[in-house]
C-alpha cells in the first residue's frame, strides 16, 4: 500500500490498507469512522462509496477498495461516448432497447439511452446521473454532454501526463496525474463560473439574434420554426421532424394565452403535458393530430350520453358517491339489546347507504347535472342509479386529468357529497365518447373558455405503428417544451467587471492613450463597466457547431491575452483546454465528411472581424450601450444576417451555456473521486472464503466491463 | 428461516448490465433471423397458404392457423428488432383485423431489398417515405386504377369482399359452397347491425356469435334478436306479446358485497340470511306485481327466489355474463338494476316481442325477438371440429370488422395481387418521370433515388408473388399491370390456351396482351385504367382501409428498423 503523506490523499487509505479489515464485528463502526474521516479529508479527494444496499441489519461483510486511475475514467467515458455517437449528428440513427419486461423502446435521446444501459461501475453511474439531472431540467443536450465530457477528459489526461509537477513530493506517477487532473478540473470550473457568461456575451451573442415568443410574424416566426425543427431533428431523425414541428407550433399557438407572458403558457403545458396527450399505436405517424378540448383517458361507466343539448353540466367528485357502510376498524353490532328488530336488521343498514345515494343523485338532478367525473371506482348501485336518471358517469379519472379539468373549467372537485353548490358545476359544450385506437375515451370541451381563460384548449393525439414509438414522440414533445422553457428563461446576471479584471491592460491602451499604469487603466475601465451583462432570453444561433467555433475563438483569444499579460506560463491555460475540447463537437457533427468540418469552420470564422480589434471594438460598443443595463443587440445584427443564410437550423445559446457549466461540474466531481469503496451486503451466510472469491470475481468483471463496454 | 433468506435473496438480486449490439442490420445473425421470419410469414400468405402448427415446449395445446394475429403472437423472439416489427404489425391487426400478413411480408421484403441495394440508410428512409406518400396519394385519387367503388344497393360486391377475406384463411377448411354460405351470412349479419332509421350519429349494433361443434358448416345461420343459453327444463305457456323484462346487474344470491371493510358482530337470535332472503322475495313480489315475464340477471340468483318466480310463470335466466349485458340493454331497452332496497321504478323495465325455444344440437337456446327496430343479431357458427371452428369464428369477426370499415370508406381494392403489381408499375413509372423534382426535394443523387425506388417496387411485386405456393410463376401484363399466375405444369407455348383471368378476375386473357415475368426487368409504363363498362366483375376484392393503413405501417416500420444503429437489451 502506498504510504500517504501527500496532502491530497486521505489518511484513511493507510488505515484500511491491510486486508484484516474484513472483521465483521466492528465493521459498521469502523466504516462510519472511515466515512467521517473521509468526509473531513475530502477537501482534495473525496470518496465515492458504493453501497449495493446499506443495511446494518444484514451486517456488512467486507469492504473493497479500488483505485481509480485517470486513464480508467477516460476509458469509461469514452465507452459511453461511443454508444451515444451512434445517434448523434445528422447521420445518427435510433437506438433500440428492450426493457426488463420485454417491451421494445426506441430512442435518440441520450438520457434514455444511457439509463437503459444499467451500468454497474459507480463512476459510470455517476456520469449517467449527471446527464439525467441536466437533461431533465433543460430537456436537451444529453448526447453533447457525454461527448464534451469525454473530450475534456482526454484533454486533461493528455496535459496531466505530459507535464507532471516534479516539484512536489509524490512517489507515484498515477497519484501525480490524478492530482494534476483534479487541479485542472477545479480551475476549469472556477474559470467557467466566473468568466464564461461574459465571454459568451462578448464572443457569441453578437452573432446570434433573439427570437421572441410573442411576436409571431414573418421572420421571427420562421426562425422559431427552424429552432423547433432543429430540436426534433436531433430527437426523431429527419423523416418526421417537419411534421412534428408543425404539430408543436400548432399546439403552442392554441395554448397561447392572450394578454399574458408566453413563458407562462409553456410552463402550463409543461406541467399538464401528461394529461394533454393521448398515445395511439397501430396507425401511421401522419394520423397524429390536435383535437379541441380535453380527452379524459377513461370510458363511460354508464351508457353514453345523447348529444343533443347545447351545453352539458358536469361535476367532479373526489370520493365515493355511495357512502361506505363500514370502514376498516368499524364494528357493526346486530341484535344487541331488545330494541325493535326491524331497525336492527342488516337490510336496514345497507338500505341506508342506498337512500343516501338517492339523495345525492336527486340533488344533482335538481342542478341539471348530467356528467359525473369521479376519481374513485363507484359502487354498482351508483352506476345503476346514474343510468336510470340519465346521467353519465366516468370512474377512476387520474389525478392529473382532474387537475387539468379543474383548471380549465374553473371548478373544484367535490369531496363532501352532501355539500354541492352551484359553483361546483362546470359547463361543457359537449361530452361525448371518442374512439382513439383500441380505446374509447371521454372527450369534453369547455364552455366560453376563450373568454374566461383567453385560450383555446386542445389535446394532442400521437399516433405511430408501435407503442415504443408513440412513447418516443411523446417524450420528444415533453423535452421540446422543457427546452423552450430553458431557452426563454430569464437569464442570470453577471458582473461584466469580472471579465474586465482579467483583460490585460494593453488591450485598452488604444482606448486610454495616457500614461496610466496597468492597475489604473483597469480601474477606470471597471468603473465604466460596472453594469450587468445579460444573455437575452430566447437568443439563438445557427446550429452545426457555430456556438463551438465562436466560443473556441473567444477562449483562444482570451487564453492568448492571459499568457501575454500575466507571467504564469507554467500553468496550462484552462481556457485553451476548454477551447480545444469544444472543437471536438463540430468534428463529430461532420465526421462523415471531414472536408465539411473545415468549410464550416472557415464560414464561421469569416464572420469574425480581424482579431486584435475585435475585443476592443466590442468593448467600446458595449461600453456605449451598457447605459440601459443590457447588452443591447443592435451591435449584433450585422453578424447574424450573414449567419442565418447558413441552412443549418438554430439552437439556443442559453441551453448551450447551461450545458457547458453542467459538464464542467460533472467533470470536477468525477475527478475528485480517487477511490471506490465497495461494500457488500450479506445475502446468505456462507464462508468468508467464498465471499472473498466472489468479491474478487466481481472486481474482475468490473475491470472487464470498463474495457469492453 | 430458509424461506426468509430466499426471499431476501430475490429482493437483493443485482441488476446485470445490458447487452449491446452495434449496427444490428449489418450483423448476419439478425439478417438470418429476418429472412427466416419473412419465409415463414410468406408461406402463410394467401388462400393457398401452408398452415402452421404452433406448439409450445411444455406440451400445451396445439394451434393450427395461418392468421397473422395467431402466428405473430406465437413467434416471440429475443431479438428486439423482430419484436419491434411484430408489435407494429400486431397493433395494426388489432385496429383493422385484416392485412396483417401483407404488412409483415411487405415490411420484411423492404428490409431485405434495402440490405441488397446497399444505399445509405438515410437515403433509403427518405425515398421510402416519399414513395409511400405517392402510393397513398394515388389510392385516394378518384381515378385510381385498382380501386372499386362499393355499391350498397347490391350486395354482390360486399359478398365478394367477404368471401375474399374468408377464403384467404385456409385453416377454416371450407368447400366452395360452404365459403359462399358463410360469406352470405357474414354480409347478412352485417346488414342486420346497421340501424334502419338513422339519427345524427349512427350507432352500429352487435352480432353475438355462438359456436356449435360437430355440425356441418351449412347449418350455420343468422337470426335477428338474441339467443341465450337456457337450462334444459324450460317450459312456458304461450305468452302474450310484448313481454316485460327486468335486468339485474348485481348478484341476487343473498350476499352483502357493498358493506365495506368493517366487522359485523352478531348477537344471538339474529338471522342475517333470512333477513336478506326476505328482502329478495319482496323484490320478487314487486316484479310479479309489475307483470314482468322475463327475469334476467348478470350474476347468480338465489335458488329460492328462482323457484318462487318460476312457480309464478316467469322465465328466469341467471349468469348471463358481462358481455351479453350491452346487447341485452340495446335489444330490450331495459336499464340494469343494481339495488335490492329501493322499489324498482317502472322506467327500467324493457320489452321483447316474443320468445321461443330453438334447439341446436345439444344446445337449447331461448330466442328473444326484438319488440321494435333493433340492430342486434345472433350468428350460429357450426363446424366439424374445434380448430376449424375457432378459426371460423376469428374469420367471421375479421369479416364483420372489414365490412364495417367500408361504411366509412366505401371502396375495395382489386385482390389477387393485382393491386400490388399495379401500384408497383405506377410508382416505377412515376418515379422515373419525376426523378429530377424528387431528388432536389429529397437531397440525394438520381442514381440513389432510382435504386431505392426499384427496391420499393420490387418489394411490392414480391408480395404479389408470395400468393403463389405451388411452384407457379408470376407474370404482369404490360397494359393494365395486373397479376397473372402461370401454373408450374404449363409451358410458355400453351400459355394462351389455358390462361385463366388475372388474379382479381377483372381482366380476361386474350391474344394481344404482352406479359412479362415479375422477376425480370420490363420497360416502365403507365398502367392503363380499366374500361368503365367492364364485362367482368372482380372475383377477389381486398379491403380498402386496412390495406392503405397496412401499407403505411409496413413502410414506417421498415424505416424505423433501417434507422436503428444500436441495440441495448435489458437481460434482467
Amino acid at each position: 500500500m502506498a504510504t500517504c503523506q501527500g496532502p491530497c490523499d486521505p489518511e484513511w487509505v493507510r488505515m484500511d490498507g491491510s486486508s484484516s479489515f474484513i472483521a465483521e464485528y466492528s465493521f459498521t463502526e469502523k466504516a462510519s469512522a472511515v466515512l467521517k474521516q473521509g468526509a473531513r479529508k475530502s477537501v482534495e479527494g473525496s470518496v465515492y462509496v458504493f453501497f449495493s444496499k446499506y443495511n446494518t441489519f444484514q451486517g456488512l461483510k467486507m469492504l473493497e477498495l479500488e483505485h481509480l486511475h485517470l486513464k480508467h475514467v477516460v476509458q469509461l467515458v469514452s465507452a459511453l461516448e461511443s454508444i451515444v455517437l451512434r445517434s448523434f449528428g445528422p447521420e445518427g440513427g435510433q437506438v433500440l432497447f428492450t426493457r426488463d419486461t420485454g417491451q421494445v423502446m426506441l430512442s435518440r435521446s441520450g438520457k434514455r439511452i444511457l439509463s437503459a444501459l444499467h451500468l454497474e461501475h459507480p463512476l459510470a453511474r455517476m456520469v449517467v446521473e449527471c446527464v439525467w439531472k441536466h437533461s431533465t431540467i433543460t430537456g436537451d443536450g444529453s448526447k453533447t454532454f457525454v461527448l464534451l465530457l469525454a473530450s475534456l477528459l482526454r484533454m486533461i489526461h493528455a496535459s496531466a501526463t505530459k507535464e507532471p509537477h516534479m516539484s512536489q513530493p509524490y512517489n507515484s506517477t498515477e497519484t501525480t496525474e490524478a492530482a494534476c487532473a483534479r487541479h485542472l478540473a477545479d480551475r476549469l470550473l472556477d474559470f467557467a463560473l466566473t468568466e464564461l457568461d461574459a465571454l459568451i456575451a462578448l464572443n457569441v451573442l453578437p452573432h446570434g439574434f433573439c427570437v421572441s415568443l410573442e411576436d409571431s410574424t414573418g421572420k421571427t416566426e420562421q426562425s422559431f420554426q427552424t429552432f423547433l425543427l432543429t430540436f426534433f431533428n436531433t430527437r426523431l431523425g429527419n423523416v418526421y421532424c417537419d411534421f412534428f414541428r408543425d404539430l408543436m407550433c400548432e399546439l403552442l399557438s392554441h395554448w397561447k394565452i392572450k394578454n399574458d407572458q408566453p413563458s407562462f403558457s409553456i410552463r402550463f403545458l409543461n406541467n399538464n403535458f401528461p394529461a394533454l396527450r393521448t398515445q395511439v399505436s397501430g396507425f401511421p405517424v401522419g394520423s397524429s393530430r390536435l383535437i379541441e378540448g380535453q380527452v379524459i383517458h377513461r370510458d363511460f361507466a354508464t351508457p353514453c350520453p345523447q348529444v343533443n343539448e347545447q351545453s352539458v353540466k358536469a361535476v367532479v367528485f373526489s370520493g365515493y358517491l355511495q357512502p361506505k357502510l363500514l370502514t376498516a376498524g368499524d364494528v357493526l353490532e346486530l341484535g344487541c339489546g331488545n330494541r325493535a328488530t326491524e331497525d336492527s336488521s342488516i337490510v336496514h343498514f345497507s338500505s341506508w347507504t342506498g337512500r343516501s345515494l338517492e339523495n345525492i343523485i336527486a340533488t344533482l338532478q335538481s342542478f341539471g347535472v348530467s356528467v359525473l367525473l369521479c376519481a374513485l371506482k363507484q359502487s354498482s348501485a351508483a352506476l345503476a342509479l346514474a343510468t336510470q336518471t340519465g346521467m353519465c358517469l366516468v370512474e377512476c379519472v387520474s389525478e392529473e386529468e382532474i387537475s387539468l379539468f379543474a383548471q380549465l373549467s374553473g371548478v373544484t372537485p367535490i369531496s363532501d357529497c352532501w355539500r354541492i353548490c352551484p359553483e361546483d358545476i362546470a359547463t361543457l359544450t359537449f361530452c361525448k365518447p371518442i374512439l382513439l385506437g383500441a380505446h374509447r375515451y371521454v372527450h369534453v370541451d369547455f364552455h366560453d373558455s376563450e373568454e374566461r381563460l383567453n385560450v383555446k384548449p386542445c389535446s394532442l393525439v400521437i399516433c405511430a405503428p408501435g407503442e415504443g414509438q408513440t412513447d418516443q414522440y411523446a417524450c420528444a414533445f415533453q423535452d421540446a417544451i422543457r427546452m423552450l422553457l430553458t431557452a426563454w428563461e430569464p437569464m442570470h446576471k453577471s458582473n461584466i467587471t469580472a471579465l474586465m479584471r482579467t483583460f490585460p491592460s494593453n488591450k485598452f491602451t488604444s482606448v486610454h492613450k495616457d500614461n496610466m499604469g496597468d492597475e489604473t487603466a483597469y480601474a477606470s475601465c471597471s468603473m465604466n463597466l460596472h453594469e450587468t451583462c445579460v444573455i437575452e432570453p430566447g437568443c439563438v444561433l445557427p446550429a452545426g457547431g457555430t456556438f463551438e467555433f465562436l466560443l473556441h475563438h473567444g477562449l483562444h483569444q482570451y487564453g492568448h491575452s492571459c499568457s501575454v499579460s500575466v507571467n504564469t506560463s507554467a500553468v496550462v491555460p484552462v481556457s485553451e483546454l476548454l477551447a480545444n475540447a469544444l472543437l471536438s463537437l463540430p468534428r463529430h457533427i461532420y465526421s462523415h465528411n471531414p472536408k465539411s468540418f473545415l468549410q464550416a469552420q472557415t464560414r464561421v470564422m469569416a464572420l469574425i472581424p480581424k482579431h486584435s480589434h475585435t475585443l476592443s471594438s466590442n468593448v467600446i460598443q458595449t461600453e456605449g450601450l451598457l447605459e440601459d443595463g443590457k447588452l443591447s443587440l443592435h451591435s449584433c445584427k450585422k453578424g447574424s444576417m450573414a449567419l442565418t443564410l447558413l441552412d443549418l437550423g438554430l439552437e439556443s445559446v442559453s441551453c448551450k451555456y447551461h450545458l457547458v457549466l453542467a459538464v464542467l461540474q460533472c467533470l470536477t466531481s468525477l475527478l475528485r473521486v480517487n477511490k471506490v469503496l465497495r461494500t457488500h451486503t450479506v445475502l446468505h451466510t456462507k464462508s468468508h472464503k467464498l465471499l472473498n472469491a466472489r468479491s474478487e470475481s466481481t472486481e474482475d468483471e468490473d475491470e472487464d466491463e470498463v474495457v469492453s463496454l | 428461516m430458509k424461506l426468509n433468506s430466499l426471499l431476501l435473496m430475490s429482493r437483493l438480486v443485482k441488476k446485470s448490465p445490458s447487452v449491446c449490439t452495434d449496427l444490428p442490420l449489418s450483423s448476419s445473425d439478425v439478417c438470418n433471423k429476418l429472412h427466416l421470419m419473412k419465409e415463414f410469414l410468406r408461406s402463410s400468405y394467401g388462400p393457398t397458404a401452408r398452415l402452421k402448427q404452433v406448439h409450445n415446449n411444455i406440451g400445451g395445446s396445439v394451434v393450427t392457423s395461418s392468421t397473422s394475429s395467431v402466428l405473430l403472437q406465437a413467434i416471440a423472439s429475443s431479438q428486439p428488432i423482430i419484436s419491434l416489427i411484430r408489435s407494429s404489425i400486431l397493433n395494426h391487426v388489432s385496429r383493422f383485423s385484416d392485412c396483417g400478413l401483407f404488412a409483415a411480408v411487405f415490411c420484411l421484403c423492404l428490409l431485405e431489398q434495402a440490405g441488397q441495394c446497399g444505399l445509405r440508410k438515410n437515403v433509403m428512409i427518405k425515398v421510402n417515405k416519399h414513395l409511400l406518400s405517392l402510393c397513398t396519394g394515388y389510392l385516394q385519387q378518384e381515378d385510381c386504377g385498382c380501386k372499386v367503388k362499393l355499391d350498397f344497393c347490391s350486395s354482390q360486391n360486399l359478398i365478394t369482399l367477404a368471401r375474399s377475406v374468408i377464403s384467404s384463411k385456409p385453416t377454416c377448411v371450407l368447400t366452395e359452397p360452404e365459403s359462399d354460405h358463410i360469406s352470405r351470412l357474414a354480409v347478412q349479419a352485417f346488414l342486420l347491425t346497421v340501424p334502419c332509421n338513422i339519427p345524427d350519429t349512427v350507432r352500429l349494433g352487435r352480432t353475438a356469435t355462438i359456436t356449435i361443434e360437430g355440425h356441418s358448416v351449412l347449418k350455420s345461420a343468422v337470426f335477428p334478436g338474441l339467443l341465450l343459453s337456457t337450462p334444459e327444463n324450460l317450459c312456458f305457456d304461450s305468452l302474450c306479446s310484448p313481454l316485460h323484462v327486468v335486468l339485474f346487474s348485481i348478484s341476487l344470491a343473498g350476499d352483502l358485497s357493498e358493506i365495506g371493510d368493517g366487522r359485523i358482530e352478531m348477537h344471538q337470535g339474529v338471522d342475517v340470511d333470512s333477513q336478506i332472503l326476505d328482502q329478495l322475495l319482496e323484490l320478487g313480489k314487486q316484479v310479479l306485481k309489475d307483470g314482468v315475464k322475463l327475469f334476467l340477471c348478470q350474476k347468480v340468483i338465489h335458488p329460492v327466489l328462482q323457484h318462487y318466480l318460476r312457480c309464478n310463470g316467469v322465465i328466469v335466466i341467471e349468469r348471463l355474463g358481462v358481455s351479453l349485458m350491452e346487447p341485452l340493454i340495446q335489444l330490450t331497452g331495459a336499464q340494469p338494476v343494481a339495488t335490492l332496497h329501493a322499489t324498482i321504478p317502472s322506467t327500467v323495465y324493457g320489452k321483447v316481442h316474443n320468445v321461443c325455444i330453438r334447439q341446436f344440437g345439444s344446445k337449447t337456446m331461448l330466442h328473444l325477438h326484438p319488440a321494435g327496430e333493433t340492430a342486434i343479431c345472433s350468428m350460429i357458427l357450426c363446424h366439424r371440429n374445434e380448430t376449424m371452428l375457432n378459426e371460423l369464428k376469428l374469420v367471421c369477426q375479421t369479416t364483420e370488422h372489414v365490412l364495417r370499415l367500408t361504411l366509412r370508406e366505401p371502396f375495395a381494392l382489386l385482390g389477387g395481387g393485382c393491386t400490388e403489381t399495379h401500384l408497383a408499375a405506377y410508382v416505377r413509372h412515376k418515379s422515373k418521370n419525376e426523378v429530377s423534382e424528387s431528388t432536389s426535394v429529397l437531397g440525394c443523387s438520381q442514381t440513389e433515388y432510382l435504386l431505392a425506388a426499384e427496391a420499393f417496387c420490387h418489394s411490392l411485386e414480391l408480395v404479389a408473388t408470395s400468393l403463389e405456393h405451388d411452384g407457379g410463376t408470376s407474370l404482369i401484363d404490360l397494359t393494365h399491370a395486373h397479376h397473372w399466375t402461370l401454373p408450374s405444369d404449363v409451358t410458355e407455348e400453351h400459355l394462351e390456351g389455358v390462361m385463366a383471368p388475372c388474379g382479381c378476375g377483372v381482366v380476361e386473357s386474350c391474344q394481344n396482351k404482352t406479359r412479362s415475368y415479375l422477376d425480370t426487368k420490363y420497360a416502365g409504363f403507365s398502367p392503363a385504367p380499366l374500361l368503365t363498362a367492364s364485362p367482368l366483375q372482380a372475383t377477389v376484392l381486398d379491403s380498402f382501409t386496412p390495406k392503405v393503413n397496412a401499407l403505411g405501417v409496413a413502410v414506417e416500420t421498415a424505416n424505423l428498423v433501417l434507422d436503428v444503429r444500436y441495440v441495448i437489451q435489458d437481460v434482467n
